[in-house]
């Protein structure tokens, strides 16, 4: 084992053949990675007794301040960092994954929207000859409207629930494959309360106004018309 | 006359077609987006990598350009076999480190590129000229603006500490004689180059004779990847990456957003396809009767189906060049948010237009519209006439 390919090296006795645990801290493909002791790799490097990085455990949190700030004033070319800072540094990529995507689900929910609306909107509109009968036999419109907001509501909040399930399961089924991919136990999509509340108060809210809107559409038409005479 | 009354139809209830146009508009934007995100990346990092026309890289053996702190030893004698080489038409040698200027507040550390002005490849000049004496020095704005200076003026810079000494290793007065601006630096990365020979003798003996990296531009005609081996073969204590070879570690590096696009672009295409199947159908519904006359005065089955499919169509036309420009509009917010990556160099593009992602997504739609079309056209098409029309006036 040597610097460089061509030359003489040291012999080194392999001590173990490990399988790295799926590591929370990392996102990255299955790498080959050798564990050496740092002086043999210093020696290995021609790097003398310097180090890229070295980690301190003070004794209670609230010494860690004083402890950096000791450093600092001794260090020359190099600077003490808080652990809890560089996480922050580091996860700059998952953050832009993050707004990246919050702002593809902004469309989706938008596209979801106008796609609830027409749905709910055609469904209405296909009741024009009950709601022509009933208009006909003296129901009132308001009773009409009523029914048909609830009939809408009905609906959105059972298209909901099957959503949410078809959600879950994908979310699953991406979960699975990342982790598989990236070799990492992080989820990559969680179904939280907070998003199922989300969509179902806006496929309830939409399908309530869509419904409405087409009901009174169709109330205001006389009966006769609704059915085409 | 079929399109008057496929006109006629969807005129007839605006509201409706309002909605399907907006909806397929929105799913034609995520489509166009998601088309522009799964080539996007590729032909960006390839356009960047060819910018300046160097096919190779040569970096320290299993190591890629920058990855780490590696370098070539017995590099000038590297250089001078491939300036040899026939097919090469130029060769630029980079060593990279950094470079600390003393400030009041503290240091100001930025990366520095020791390369030769003539034949280099990193960067572009925006103001003043090259650093062609030893004790000159180009940076780009970050970097001037972190260190108070700009063009003419002079810095004194270390490349690095001494920590024995307590002191800077390898200071020199340097003269501002350029602002430029890097091509593979990310955006706000401070950056600085001066010439090569400047950069060894700063670091000390060790640096000597050694590059981080060697870009290899070829003579028109020589293929990169035979190049490839040939250099690989004559010098085996180098990796030769080839731009071919850079843009699959990308790919591989950028995998996630590859499928991501693949799997949302399908979803917004079958949202779109759905919208106008279901309003297809609804509509063929309504009509069933209007349908049964026509069949029964002798309009052919295949014209009518034609009449639904072109109403079908229509719908996806009209929403196809707003989704296309609404697509834009929300890639380019996109390309922000992912131009934020650390690192990244300025100029990638996430989301890069080709007008062969928008007729690709236009395509897509437009075939998606026809399909929608032709279930219910022919499903109603093919009911018998007397039972309909008797259902129709029976009620």
């Amino acid at each position: 084992m040597a610097a460089s390919p061509d030359a003489a090296g040291d012999t080194v006795v392999i001590g173990a053949i490990v399988r790295r645990r799926a590591d929370p801290a990392e996102v990255a493909r299955g790498e080959y990675r050798v564990r050496l002791h740092l002086s043999q790799l210093q020696s290995l490097l021609g790097y003398g007794d310097r180090v890229d990085r070295y980690a301190i455990a003070t004794r209670a949190p609230a010494a860690t301040a004083d402890a950096i700030a000791r450093i600092n004033d001794a260090a020359f070319g190099f600077r003490a960092h808080r652990s809890a800072d560089i996480a922050v540094e580091t996860s700059t990529t998952f953050a832009v994954v993050s707004r990246f995507h919050r702002a593809i689900g902004v469309i989706t929910v938008v596209a979801s929207a106008i796609f609830l609306l027409c749905i709910m909107l055609l469904k209405v509109e296909e009741r024009r000859r009950d709601v022509a009968a009933l208009r006909l036999m003296g129901i009132s419109a308001r009773t009409v409207v009523r029914s048909v907001v609830l009939e809408a509501a009905a609906i959105a909040v059972l298209g909901s629930i099957a959503g949410v399930g078809v959600g879950a399961l994908a979310s699953a089924i991406v979960n699975v494959h990342y982790q598989g991919v990236y070799r990492t136990p992080l989820k990559f999509s969680i179904v939280t309360g907070d998003i199922v509340v989300l969509a179902v108060t806006l496929s309830l809210v939409l399908g309530i106004v869509a419904g409405w809107l087409a009901a009174r559409r169709l109330v205001r038409t006389p009966p006769l018309a609704l059915f085409g005479r | 006359m079929l399109f008057t009354l496929a006109f006629a139809s969807l005129v007839r209830h605006r509201a409706r077609t309002a909605l399907a146009v907006l909806g397929v508009a929105v799913s034609a934007a995520m489509l166009l987006d998601m088309v522009m995100l799964s080539s996007g990346m590729r032909e960006s990092f390839r356009s960047l990598l060819l910018s300046q026309g160097f096919q190779l890289r040569i970096a320290p053996k299993g190591t890629l350009p920058f990855d780490t702190e590696a370098t070539i030893r017995d590099a000038d004698s590297l250089v001078a076999l491939l300036r040899a080489l026939p097919q090469v038409d130029r060769v630029s040698p980079v060593l990279g480190g950094q470079l600390h200027v003393p400030r009041a507040s503290g240091a100001v550390t930025a990366a520095v590129l020791g390369l030769e002005p003539l034949v280099q490849g990193d960067y572009e000049l925006v103001d003043g000229r090259h650093p062609m004496a030893p004790d000159e020095l180009v940076a780009n704005d970050a970097m001037l603006r972190a260190i108070g200076r700009r063009v003419g003026d002079t810095v004194t810079a270390a490349a690095g500490y001494d920590a024995q000494l307590r002191g800077l290793s390898g200071v020199r007065l340097l003269h501002v004689v350029g602002r430029v601006r890097f091509i593979y630096m990310a955006a706000e990365q401070r950056g600085s180059a001066i010439p090569l020979a400047t950069l060894r003798a700063m670091q000390g003996p060790e640096a000597s004779s050694r590059v981080s990296l060697a870009m290899v531009r070829l003579r028109p005609g020589a293929n990169a990847d035979a190049m490839r081996a040939v250099v690989e073969r004559l010098v085996p204590r180098v990796t030769v990456v080839s731009t071919t070879d850079a843009i699959r570690q990308v790919d591989e590096r950028l995998s996630y957003f590859r499928q991501l696009a693949v799997i949302l672009g399908a979803v917004s295409l079958l949202v779109g396809f759905l919208l106008v199947t279901t309003l297809m159908t609804v509509s063929v519904n309504e009509r069933i009767g209007e349908i049964a006359v026509m069949r029964a005065i002798g309009v052919r089955r295949e014209r009518i189906v034609a009449q639904i499919v072109v109403e079908a169509g229509a719908i996806m036309l009209v929403a196809a060049p707003l989704g296309l420009a609404l697509g834009l509009v929300t890639a380019r917010y996109l390309n922000s948010i992912l131009a934020r990556f650390p690192g990244l160099p300025e100029r990638i593009d996430f989301f890069l237009f080709q007008p062969a992602s928008a007729w690709t997504a236009l395509g897509l739609l437009v075939l998606s519209g026809i399909l929608s079309g032709i279930y219910p056209s022919w499903r109603s098409a093919s009911l018998g006439i007397a039972p309909t029309l008797r259902r129709e006036a029976v009620g």
